[in-house]
């Protein structure tokens, strides 16, 4: 009684009254997640962020790595209304020879036009459609080169909104991936374990021991030192998702042995074989619907972790390397207090990181208590 | 409503001995969860005279140990008390106090508990804490209420548990919960219970989670250190051999409500409602013929969720009567010719 | 209990010697040396090393050798206490480790203590008043807790400190207390310098734990024991902190063992912003250099660490709780 009752203290507004038990039981996660506003929002901001994320090349005007000498820190680009519609003031570069800093002057006097669906570099529509067309760009007349930064340009003068698009492709997806992997290595290995026992248990036991005997970030950081460099930037990124997996799954598969465990002797498994079924048929049947809520959590809940992970390889160089890019390439701009306070707009990647970790964690949250109440 | 109201309170009051040390009137209470509204009291009445037994009978789910909680006013924080008061009397001589109107956690509330009311609960093997020595929990209890002096705890702590039948109380008293066994632990928290003499003593089933020959034992012990110390007890079980073993008087739940009480032998001899009738029927008996079926009561408790109309066990009875049973809702009144049997059915009016 | 602690002693040492090999094995894998780094970088100042020197050096410094005898001259020695010489800066490697991992270690305490100090109240708070608005915000600042990178939350505190407090940046110390003798000016200066760091270490950790805290008392909360408490007529907050703190506190008694060696080196990227001399920024450089002797040992010394921190958490867990303490 206690727990019913304090669980559902939260809406007491509720007045609906129907037949409790009736009701399947994922709409009543559905329904308890949606309780949660907060997981929800979250689960929104994702959505919104992977979609931008997917049509990363349409929406970057720019490729991430064109250097561009005269545009070295230009601020975040000011949109103003003119004749054509939207467009942007001129810009003048001048060095401020006091301070050694470039610095910017709008030129009030020209409005560069705001064009959509113009043509650009060449790039592939998730990975296969070949195009050129982004979904904004300037028009400048041939003899003025100036471009459209809409998050500002760091010291190369590279857009920063175009590299924060690249660099989620990479940071959005690598924990991601990495998470996948390491839960699919937990499950398998700890059914394992739990399912044979014996020596198998005694090995793979022994395993988890001595990798849980290192602490994950300086073996995390030894093992991606100990990555070749000179391979493509897609198979630096497999193998960084392969190094999170390796170590992340040790503590699913615990958990995975334990339940294995729990259920090999639960009085449900006894009667379902002394009913005639086979162990096969009760690992699928039983245990792996029972486990997997669980896996899922648990999984849902090691995504921001993983993500965080990247970005801190990435920003300590043992990650991803320059010139490809990630979110934790982009902060490595942004460590020092200068650039900071000089040029605010490099804490843009930081922002979207912690947005991107921030709804990971409502939403697994959020998940957990649909899923498992009680637990 | 309320004019049933007030006719079952009169009901009530003829029933009222002198001297109660408990009487519980037109006690309402609600859980509001977001699943909708929990109503688990709908107007108990009840007392409990000085030095006897009552028996509180029914279903799970039945507000039993809900009416226990709130004499301690410990029901959980979701509940609300919509109606009803909760008069204690610790003497005769004394002023009743309406419990109800005493601050949840204020002093006059925390005086009461465990000192003029204590508890025992269902588990024994989760209501003991596992980090603190069962002699140290004792004397908690005894340190907060009767005195300041350790040493002189202590030895009201030891002596305790030798009346509860410990073998060794010293080596007890040093022992922590998970070193006991289930009876020992339920002793343990008698003694606790008794610690500071109560007036009353709630038992919400105490002897569920143990086996048969440990729940003869501990009756036995309760009934005797009862007869001793003069505790007045209201004992909660879904167990009718248990009452029928223990008490003075039955009160029988159904829904929230009290639809019948008797003194132990009109229950057994003598039983009117529908519900209690088909109850005794589910206990199996020596002696009776063994072709015999064991009777059980069809159907289940309703949704708690759902409000019933008319008489809240109408679905659920076979001497129904359609258009009346199904629309209003009985009152409490005196079976013909007693002044102490009690029933709320329509079969009677 | 002597035995179970001698058990747990010997397994430990087993292990560390498993986690020794293992460890030097990976950090051994990258092809090249510090030496071929060395080498290169003077080459490029204009110096050459005649052929015959870079053979005395490749020998000295063992780089030829196979991995199982460079193995086992390094475990040989650092076990005799000797740990070998970096290659960078030829100072011992265990001189150049101990200076900074008392910093370090006394920097995680402090974070530790302080994690403590401040997770357990809150966490107690937002599950006694749960789903109340400040439990909201509580929660709410916790989710962003764990989710701001530390080393960004260090940035901002930098920031705020030293433009608003006119705070010193940077190090331990001012320059002008750097070598004098501890006073109580040198160890305000010092406290100036440290307490970001603190505050970045802790936050994560911090937030973590409060959410820890507040399920694990939710759970014991529904515990009869908990109602019998009450019952007794003890005041609600007795029977909060002693009946069910006590059993809820497992988790962090526990985090002892896990958080300490997380915290030592989770300010490896706070020490890089903050340029502290701490093991973090040492262990990180040793990788880039491939200084294998000096990575080698800071990665078993962390090893080390995590072990015991587990045994003593263990050992404090046994003491808070009876149950674990007769088994």
């Amino acid at each position: 009684m206690a727990t019913v009752a304090e669980e559902l203290q939260r809406s007491r507004k509720t007045k609906k009254v129907e037949d409790v038990g009736s009701i399947p039981q994922w709409k009543l996660m559905v329904r308890r997640f949606r309780q949660s506003r907060l997981s929800v929002v979250a689960l929104g901001v994702l959505l919104v962020m992977y979609t931008l994320m997917i049509l990363g090349d349409f929406l970057a005007p720019y490729p991430h790595d064109t250097l561009d000498s005269n545009a070295t820190f230009t601020p975040p680009t000011q949109l103003v209304w003119g004749p054509e519609g939207l467009g942007v003031y001129g810009l003048k570069q001048e060095l401020d020879t006091e301070k050694f800093q470039w610095y910017y002057t709008t030129d009030t006097s020209v409005i560069y036009p705001l064009k959509f669906f113009v043509p650009g570099y060449e790039y592939r529509l998730f990975a296969i459609i070949p195009m050129n067309v982004h979904l904004f760009g300037i028009d400048t007349p041939g003899d003025v080169d100036q471009k459209v930064f809409l998050w500002g340009a760091d010291k190369e003068g590279r857009d920063l909104f175009s590299r924060v698009m690249k660099g989620a492709q990479v940071s959005l997806t690598l924990g991601f991936v990495g998470v996948l992997l390491s839960v699919t290595i937990g499950s398998i290995v700890g059914t394992a374990s739990g399912y044979f026992g014996g020596a198998v248990d005694n090995i793979i036991q022994r395993m988890i021991e001595l990798i849980r005997s290192f602490p994950d970030l300086p073996l995390y950081m030894a093992l991606a030192a100990a990555l070749p460099l000179n391979v493509p930037v897609l198979v630096r990124f497999f193998l960084i998702t392969i190094i999170i997996a390796l170590i992340g799954w040790t503590g699913l598969a615990r958990e995975v042995r334990g339940k294995v465990l729990a259920f090999a002797s639960a009085d449900y498994t006894n009667a379902a074989l002394a009913a005639g079924a086979s162990h096969w048929y009760i690992i699928t049947k039983h245990l792996i619907p029972n486990a997997m809520s669980h896996i899922i959590v648990v999984g849902m809940l090691a995504i921001p972790g993983a993500i965080g992970l990247e970005t801190a390889l990435s920003f300590l160089g043992l990650g991803i390397l320059p010139p490809a890019v990630s979110w934790g390439v982009l902060l490595r701009d942004a460590q020092t207090i200068q650039a900071v306070v000089s040029y605010p707009w490099l804490l843009l990647p930081v922002a979207c990181l912690i947005i991107a970790v921030l709804s990971f964690n409502l939403l697994g949250d959020g998940v957990r208590d649909a899923v498992d109440p009680y637990g | 409503m309320s004019e049933s109201t007030t006719q079952t309170n009169s009901v009530a009051a003829a029933l009222v001995s002198e001297d109660d040390v408990i009487r519980v009137q037109d006690l309402r209470l609600n859980f509001y969860t977001n699943l909708g509204v929990v109503r688990a009291l709908n107007g108990v009445n009840f007392n409990i005279p000085r030095g006897k037994v009552l028996g509180v009978v029914g279903e799970s789910g039945c507000g039993k140990s809900q009416t226990g909680l709130a004499i301690m006013q410990l029901t959980p924080s979701v509940g609300r008390y919509e109606a009803g008061q909760i008069l204690f009397r610790e003497f005769a001589s004394k002023e009743p106090v309406d419990i109800l109107k005493l601050d949840k956690n204020g002093p006059d509330m925390r005086k009461i508990r465990g000192n003029n009311i204590s508890m025992i609960f269902q588990e024994p093997m989760t209501s003991l804490n596992p980090c603190y020595t069962v002699g140290a929990q004792i004397e908690e209890a005894i340190l907060l209420h009767q005195t300041q002096d350790k040493t002189e705890s202590r030895k009201r702590a030891i002596d305790i548990l030798q009346k509860v039948g410990m073998p060794n109380p010293e080596r007890i008293a040093d022992s922590f919960p998970h070193q006991l066994s289930g009876g020992m632990r339920q002793r343990a928290m008698i003694a606790m219970a008794l610690s500071c003499t109560p007036t009353l003593l709630i038992a919400d089933e105490p002897t569920t989670a143990l086996d048969v020959t440990t729940e003869a034992q501990i009756l036995d012990l309760m009934r005797d250190l009862q007869n001793e110390i003069g505790t007045s007890i209201m004992f909660i079980t879904h167990n009718l051999g248990v009452v029928a073993q223990m008490c003075d008087e039955v009160v029988v739940m159904y829904l929230g409500r009290v639809v019948e009480r008797a003194m132990i032998d009109d229950l057994f001899y003598d039983p009117k409602h529908p519900y209690t009738i088909m109850l005794l029927r589910s206990i199996p008996r020596l002696g009776v013929n063994r072709d015999m079926r064991l009777e059980s009561i069809k159907g289940s408790v309703p949704d708690p969720y759902s409000q019933v109309n008319g008489c809240p066990f109408h679905e659920r009875c076979p001497s129904a009567i359609p258009g009346v049973c199904d629309t209003i809702m009985p009152d409490e009144i005196f079976v013909a010719g007693s002044q102490t049997h009690t029933v709320r059915c329509h079969l009677y009016t | 209990m002597l035995n179970y602690v001698l058990r747990r002693v010997v397994n430990m040492v087993v292990l560390l010697v498993v986690v020794s090999f293992v460890g030097f094995w990976i950090i051994q894998l990258p092809p090249g040396s510090i030496l071929d780094v060395q080498i290169n970088r003077l080459r490029q100042q204009g110096g050459n090393l005649p052929e015959a020197q870079i053979q005395a050096l490749r020998e000295r410094y063992g780089v030829d050798d196979p991995f199982l005898i460079k193995y086992w001259k390094w475990i040989s020695r650092s076990v005799q206490g000797d740990f070998g010489t970096s290659f960078q800066t030829d100072q011992s490697v265990g001189e150049r480790i101990f200076n900074r991992l008392g910093i370090s270690l006394g920097l995680s305490l402090t974070a530790l203590l302080f994690t403590w100090l401040v997770s357990i109240p809150i966490g107690v708070y937002s599950a006694t008043h749960r789903y109340s608005i400040p439990d909201y915000v509580i929660t709410f600042i916790q989710f962003l807790g764990l989710s701001i990178p530390g080393f960004l939350l260090a940035l901002i505190l930098l920031i705020v400190a030293a433009q608003l407090w006119n705070q010193p940046i940077g190090g331990l110390f001012s320059p002008q207390y750097a070598d004098a003798p501890w006073s109580w000016g040198r160890f305000v200066d010092f406290v100036q310098h440290i307490w970001i760091a603190v505050v970045v270490l802790a936050v994560g950790a911090t937030a973590g734990l409060t959410r820890v805290m507040r399920a694990n008392l939710l759970d014991v909360l529904n515990m009869q024991y908990v109602q019998t408490a009450r019952a007794k007529g003890l005041k609600e907050g007795i029977v909060i902190w002693k009946h069910a703190v006590r059993n809820a506190i497992h988790p962090l008694v526990m985090a002892l063992g896990t958080l300490l060696p997380a915290l030592v080196v989770g300010e490896a990227l706070i020490a890089i912003i903050l340029s502290m001399p701490t093991i973090g920024p040492l262990y990180l450089d040793a990788l880039r250099t491939q200084d294998m002797y000096l990575a080698g040992t800071i990665l078993v010394m962390l090893s080390a660490l995590l072990l015991i921190g587990n045994l003593v958490a263990d050992l404090l867990l046994a003491w808070v709780d009876p149950r674990v303490r007769l088994e």
